[in-house]
């Protein structure tokens, strides 16, 4: 699928983007190409250094990270943060239980999101007005900690894998952005098909499904993000079953745990921390976010692909 | 009837509107967009709404220990707590102070960008810098601000670069005046976030139609007309949108940033809302505060939001509800 | 196109009934917690029941602190299952406990055994704990005996909770010093030939004169006094006054018999600010004291550029540790415990005690609290003590023919080390757990950083010179032998009930002083006065009455009831 994508949008792109800039010539796409590259590499030097920075740093020894002026080379070499990281063994399960909710969370919201904003961008329908309110103001309010823990447990959902999925099922955000980008496509091609017969649901599927892909490339991304990251659900609902734990939660407290483990006079005092301990907060938070977040950080270049297919409507005719 | 059946083949839309009625017709007729939405409708009053009988709890001394019928009742006394506190204007303040500069830098810095990156040629490149760009998004703030502090430092790299350049000859102590905070806030937004701010540009664009471009060479438009005449307007719907939608977040100004680079010296710039609520609210098991603090945002929210919307109306923009 | 309406309505019923649910909800939940006083009640019917290998128990535990899993077949849990049958079942705690607890009480969902906190007694989530000791737990009612009515809680004078740390077994003699202190570089010392400075000013004329010879110290500018004062780390700021006066570390106030009363805006602090001040202008002050955050304050001391500071010890450990690995030892530091006036007595170091509203409590929902008591009695024997400090003899530590226990540099070098410790030590039940503090009943030390010996091990050349240089046998010495803890004492573990006014006062007080103070000591000398004045004004719009009132409340209940027998 994704291969052929790829195949297919070489050529096309080329194409476009030829048709798009003929001729470019002249001194005033030079200045601008060059201070547009210029800018960019700033950009790049801009936004990675912090995260090259956190890698080198998770190389480093701590109590030397300490000394500060780690930038982007490693002083004193170092496996040791990530040992720790990987020590306890719980985060192998860990990581299957986020892959997975990650996955399943992803699916459904596309899925789910994109069919409710399909009738929402239909200006006939009669409930467009109120379910698109209703929806919209979930972004302002939140019940609380303690009334959404009841909900969830009388839902049957603490200690359960579904309470990663079922209550963020529908983002009222992503469901707007759909519903804007649907409202950009030509209402000619939903008429042609109802004229053929269709009714909502298969336009919805064979029509407006496959125009989305940008718009959902960019939503699957969101949410694949928010799920991955998100660790407030197992810290709430299922933090006493070790075997539901979430990647970021068990990286919660690798971190939260050597934090303590330096500022807790009783542990300094006495027993246990007898010597220094060569991990440091500041190295395993820094082997913690590698850990946490290279994962996740390869979906990106996945999803590229789609934002620059081009919805060219012209030729979804078939 | 005749009329009815034709309501689901929108001919002419804006009448369409006006003609609304509920009937069982038109239930039948729309039955499959029913379908496809009402479940959800009520999938969303269950984990949203039902919950909300839970800001009682504003209204009494809510101890987690007692049940409903035990709690008691105390009125508005937690809202008063918070509008009568000294600080309570000026928390309120920095919160619209910085939430407004994160809100507008957030929207130029990323729009600018997307419209930048939409004009590299050279498709590797261009996927770099993207990938490239939204890395900082995924540090978390104590990362980030950890950096900020480090750059800003009187020996940090922004005040050797300035010394060199001579532009100063003191170091400023960028974190000790509260003159700067509010900037240094949304900076550091910018540098986290710009990048994947942009995501959401960048698809809308890739919705523009390429033949509008065509049609902008053959009368003749150069790069910033076409920027300014093709791809802006393409991109305008998605603004519009976001813009509303961020409107409604105006007392979302966070708490993390500001506590992590705030101290003693810039309290009176630093402190927002969030910040309050959580010293006087949660850290005090005070979960009655708390919950009046969030009915109180909501209420700012919904109203903000609605009133961005009807403006948007107003202007003959896309609208959000 | 009927399946999909069959599954819709399926869809609409479930809504329906979970919407049901959700509002019988509202009126039941936490109604769960009623149950508080009938676990003495229960204690006969299952008393036959013995804690061995023979009747395996699951018991499982909610710790307030991170902390992480042990691996499966750590050896030291395996030991209890095998011996004891009791395994058990951790739960970490990662985020804000206030919210974890908000819910647990609010849903009724508490595991068996429980660390301590005051919100959980209020709900009535733990069970009283003096019967079941009486009856069920020999061991721990030795252990707890001179302690018995410290522990009780000062609103029902009942027993809640174990505390983990501060039940002494015999005089205990620290050879580290973990608290308070203002600290100066050993270098210091050395270049002026080991001077003991007594008062603030002998201090900091020190560090000028130290300052103004080297201006530099490995290429980085010399910081004379450095002043911490990040987040909830804000002792660095507001504790000295009250050392500086002769008094031990009562928190937020200085007591006088029996009596407590703030100390942020009186004569005895504002003399300690101004002299914070003229140092300022001196320039022996950092200038990012005030901005900087607990990294940049570590990175600081680990470079080796800053002379002194006011600390708690065990909050710069990870410093010193990087300048011993750095071979800089002597920008480590010694501890002066300072005055005033030389002829007052310091009291900087205090005794042990007890860590109230700490360890484990039994919860409501225990189905089989008698055996859970005594388990832990078993635990707090000395030889499973043994296993859980030292180890296992032969494998973690040695014993020597005089019947003292050793340790090679091999094993010491394996207790720092996080991924060993996982599977050889049982640091999330003991952290917790009540503990024999002290020496076993051969002479050994309970802990091995307080065997004598383990300690002189420690210690490099360079530290052997300068307690030989001062004549002392550890840097405790340096502090006066503290006196017997007054009978309230401390009044920092006053638990000034969250929410209350008393607890909002301290927080506010503390807010001001965050405030103010870097204000005052950053202002030119000749406008001091008027932030000063200020800043007291400011405090006094408080109700610091309810605050005082509270400390005072419990201070009194404490004198009432904690005298010995």
């Amino acid at each position: 699928m994704m291969m052929k994508n790829t195949q297919m949008s070489g050529p096309k792109n080329a194409v476009m983007l030829s048709r798009r800039r003929p001729g470019s010539s002249g001194v005033e796409p030079f200045l601008f190409n060059t201070f547009n590259t210029l800018f960019m590499i700033f950009l790049v030097i801009v936004t990675l250094y912090p995260f090259l920075n956190t890698i080198v740093v998770s190389f480093n020894a701590g109590n030397d990270t300490i000394r500060g002026g780690i930038y982007l080379w490693p002083r004193q070499f170092t496996m040791q943060n990530y040992n720790a990281v990987f020590a306890s063994g719980t985060i192998y399960n860990a990581f299957l239980i986020s892959v997975a909710r990650t996955v399943l969370s992803t699916l459904l919201n596309i899925f789910l999101t994109t069919m409710l904003a399909y009738t929402l961008s239909r200006r006939e329908y009669v409930f467009r007005k109120p379910i698109t309110t209703i929806f919209v103001l979930t972004m302002y309010f939140n019940a609380g900690l303690i009334p959404n823990y009841f909900l969830m447990k009388d839902l049957h959902l603490i200690n359960n894998f579904l309470v990663y999925v079922l209550p963020s099922m529908i983002s009222a955000f992503n469901l707007i952005v759909i519903r804007t980008y649907i409202g950009t496509i030509p209402e000619s091609l939903v008429e042609s098909s109802r004229i053929d017969g269709a009714g909502d649901f298969k336009i919805f599927w064979r029509i407006i499904f496959p125009l989305c892909k940008p718009v959902l490339a960019t939503i699957a991304l969101f949410v694949a993000v928010g799920a991955w990251n998100s660790w407030f659900d197992a810290f709430l609902y299922t933090s006493s079953r070790q075997e539901l734990s979430t990647l970021q939660y068990e990286l919660m407290k690798l971190l939260s745990s050597s934090v303590n483990a330096n500022s807790n006079p009783s542990v300094a005092n006495g027993v246990g921390a007898e010597h220094a301990t060569q991990v440091t907060p500041i190295s395993i938070r820094a082997a913690v976010t590698v850990v946490a977040s290279v994962p996740i950080l390869m979906v990106y270049p996945f999803m590229q692909k789609y934002f620059v297919v081009g919805l060219n409507v012209g030729s979804v005719k078939e | 009837m005749e009329e009815i059946a034709t309501v689901a083949k929108p001919v002419n839309p804006k009448k369409q509107r006006n003609n609304k009625r509920l009937t069982w017709a038109i239930i039948k007729d729309q039955r499959q967009l029913i379908y496809m939405s009402v479940p959800l409708l009520a999938y969303i009053i269950v984990f949203a709404y039902l919950p909300v009988w839970g800001w009682t709890m504003a209204f009494q001394d809510y101890k987690p220990a007692r049940s409903f019928s035990q709690q008691d009742w105390v009125g508005f006394k937690h809202f008063q707590f918070l509008f009568t506190d000294d600080n309570f204007l000026r928390v309120l303040r920095n919160t619209l102070a910085m939430s407004v500069i994160n809100l507008i830098l957030g929207f130029t810095t990323a729009i600018v960008l997307a419209l930048l990156l939409n004009e590299i040629k050279k498709m590797f490149w261009k996927r770099t810098v993207q990938t490239i760009s939204y890395l900082p998004h995924f540090l978390s703030w104590i990362i980030v601000t950890g950096i900020v502090a480090t750059s800003l430092a009187s020996d940090g790299i922004i005040n050797d670069l300035l010394m060199k350049l001579h532009l100063i000859d003191q170091p400023i102590m960028w974190l000790s005046e509260g003159k700067y905070f509010w900037g240094v806030v949304g900076a550091s937004h910018v540098w986290k976030e710009v990048g994947w701010n942009t995501i959401i540009y960048l698809a809308a664009m890739a919705s523009i139609d390429p033949a509008l471009y065509e049609a902008a060479d053959i009368d003749g438009a150069n790069r910033y007309q076409k920027m300014w005449n093709v791809t802006l307007p393409g991109i305008k719907a998605t603004i519009v949108i976001l813009l509303i939608m961020s409107i409604g977040h105006i007392l979302e100004a966070g708490f993390e940033v500001q506590y992590l680079l705030g101290n003693g010296l810039v309290v009176d710039w630093s402190e927002t809302i969030d910040i309050f609520v959580l010293k006087y609210g949660i850290a005090q098991g005070n979960y009655s505060l708390a919950t009046a603090g969030g009915i109180f945002k909501s209420v700012v929210s919904i109203t903000m939001l609605l009133f961005a919307n009807w403006t948007a109306k107003r202007l003959g923009e896309e609208r959000l509800l | 196109m009927g399946d999909r309406k069959k599954s819709l309505l399926r869809i609409g019923a479930t809504a329906l009934l979970s919407l049901g649910v959700v509002l019988s909800g509202c009126s039941s939940g936490g109604n769960n917690t009623k149950a508080a006083n009938t676990g003495n009640s229960t204690a006969k019917n299952a008393s036959s029941e013995e804690v061995n290998a023979a009747n395996p128990l699951e018991i499982s535990v909610f710790l307030g602190e991170a902390g992480q899993q042990p691996t499966a077949d750590n050896k030291i849990y395996k030991k209890i299952k095998d011996e004891l049958g009791v395994t058990f079942k951790f739960e970490f705690l990662a985020g804000d406990k206030n919210q974890k607890l908000g819910v647990m009480i609010a849903g009724g969902d508490y595991p068996d055994l429980i660390s301590a906190d005051t919100k959980l007694t209020a709900a009535g989530a733990v069970i009283p704990l003096e019967d079941l000791i009486e009856e069920h737990a020999p061991n721990l009612k030795k252990h707890y005996e001179k302690y018995w009515n410290q522990m009780k809680d000062p609103n029902d004078g009942h027993i809640y909770y174990l505390p983990n740390y501060g039940a002494y077994n015999g005089e205990v003699s620290d050879t580290y010093y973990s608290g308070p202190a203002f600290w100066i570089q050993k270098a210091v010392l050395k270049e002026f030939n080991y001077p003991t400075p007594k008062t603030l000013d002998e201090y900091f004329d020190l560090i000028a004169k130290y300052k103004e010879k080297y201006p530099t110290i490995d290429g980085k500018p010399t910081i004379g006094f450095e002043i911490l004062n990040y987040d909830w780390k804000n002792w660095g700021l507001l504790n000295a006054p009250q050392h500086l006066i002769g008094h031990p570390n009562d928190g937020g106030v200085v007591v006088n018999d029996g009596k407590g009363e703030i100390f942020a805006d009186k004569d005895h602090a504002k003399k300690y600010y101004q002299k914070l001040n003229e140092i300022n202008a001196q320039g022996l002050l950092d200038k990012e004291a005030f901005t900087q955050n607990y990294d940049q304050y570590m990175a600081k001391l680990s470079s080796g550029a800053v002379l002194g500071m006011f600390d708690q010890h065990w909050n710069f450990g990870s410093a010193e540790d990087s300048l011993k690995t750095q071979e800089k030892l002597e920008r480590t530091y010694v501890g002066f415990p300072l005055v005033y006036d030389s002829s007052t007595k310091d009291y900087y170091r205090d005794r042990p005690s007890l860590n109230l509203n700490n360890g484990f409590g039994i919860t409501v929902n225990a189905k089989n609290p008698e055996k859970i008591i005594k388990a832990l009695d078993k635990l707090i024997t000395e030889d499973w003590q043994k296993l859980m400090t030292w180890g296992v003899e032969g494998e973690d530590y040695m014993v020597n023919d005089a019947g003292r226990f050793i340790r090679t540099e091999e094993q010491r070098d394996n207790t720092t080390d996080a991924t060993w410790k996982l599977a050889n030590k049982a640091d999330a039940f003991y952290a917790t757990a009540p503990k024999l503090e002290g020496y076993f009943s051969d002479g050994n030390a309970t802990a091995a950083s307080n065997q004598p010996e383990e300690y002189q091990a420690s210690l490099k050349p360079f530290d052997k010179e300068v307690l030989t240089a001062y004549g002392f046998n550890s840097y405790v010495d340096f502090f006066s032998a503290p006196p017997e803890n007054p009978i309230y004492y401390p009044a920092w573990s006053v638990d000034l009930v969250e929410g209350s006014p008393a607890k909002i006062a301290s927080t506010k007080l503390n807010e001001t002083s965050t405030k103010y103070l870097p204000k005052a000591i950053l202002a030119n000398p000749s406008e001091f006065d008027s932030v000063w004045s200020e800043y007291t004004s400011a405090i006094q719009k408080l109700d610091i009455k309810s605050y005082e009132d509270r400390i005072n409340e419990v201070l009194k209940w404490r004198i009432d009831n904690w005298s010995v027998k």
